[in-house]
């Protein structure tokens, strides 16, 4: 249970190509009674080691009490199916930034179908 | 003039075209577009110049190239070309176009081009008929 930056949704499409951008966002709700610093940060988990982060261009916010913030990020497709981790961190009086609240979400890799011809036409033929 | 049936909500349209005029030791392009979905693959694109009838495609000339298509993660037009050399194995007269990719079972084939290739008679030989004189004057 998150203490204020409360992650309400990670939107993500369910699936992906490979090496294609993956647009996501973060919703996270304030749910202190007025305005604090939120960060959005996020990983991801498919075999590898560290696991690597996903881009936030504007990683945090300052949120008015009981809103909810949307963090715009994106990663790039890899060669299987991804587990999206995103954090959620408020900014303490201690002029830190703590940890609150973890979210995760999955993305699928979209197969390429077998080489398949739909159609053929001649467009021109020329003498040379 | 030549020209290719193509389906219709009317049924089948006669489609006019223009034709192009070839002799031998001639080459002709011809360009295809072709849609594509899927992983990338090596394939033979081929064309032929011949007579469509009721029995198929009579082939006369032919030729082919391997295309290297790209993978395309959804439908996408490409557009290629083969030459066919042009030989004395056409004799003079009108004659049908089509192309296909593939090789013995083709994956897909166009619509034939009918009459679009006119082969031009062969030029005769050098040879003189007759000789006049048409003037004499002192120089």
């Amino acid at each position: 249970m998150a203490q204020y930056a409360d992650i309400i949704e990670i939107a993500a499409p369910a699936e992906a190509l490979q090496g294609s951008r993956v647009d996501i966002t973060v919703r996270i709700k304030n749910t202190y009674s007025s305005a604090i610093g939120i960060l959005a940060a996020g990983a991801l988990e498919y075999g590898v080691s560290p696991w690597p982060g996903i881009i936030f261009p504007e990683p945090s916010a300052n949120v008015n009490g009981g809103v909810t913030y949307s963090f715009a990020g994106y990663f790039t497709m890899p060669d299987k199916k991804v587990t999206i981790h995103a954090y959620s961190y408020y900014y303490g009086a201690d002029g830190s930034w703590h940890f609150d609240d973890e979210m995760a979400k999955a993305v699928n890799l979209v197969s390429v179908p077998e080489s398949q011809f739909g159609s053929i036409e001649i467009t021109s033929y020329q003498r040379r | 003039m030549g020209a290719v049936y193509l389906p219709s909500q009317y049924g089948l349209l006669l489609l006019p075209l223009a034709n192009v005029q070839v002799k031998a030791g001639d080459s002709l392009r011809i360009t295809c577009r072709y849609s594509h979905l899927g992983k990338a693959e090596s394939q033979t694109l081929y064309a032929a110049i011949g007579n469509s009838g009721w029995a198929g495609f009579d082939e006369v000339l032919h030729a082919s190239k391997t295309i290297n298509v790209p993978e395309d993660a959804s439908w996408n037009y490409r557009e290629d070309y083969v030459d066919i050399s042009i030989t004395t194995a056409l004799s003079a007269g009108f004659y049908d176009l089509y192309a296909k990719i593939g090789s013995t079972i083709p994956k897909v084939i166009s619509p034939t081009l009918l009459d679009v290739v006119e082969m031009l008679a062969a030029t005769p030989d050098s040879q003189f008929g007759e000789i006049s004189i048409t003037g004499y004057a002192k120089v």
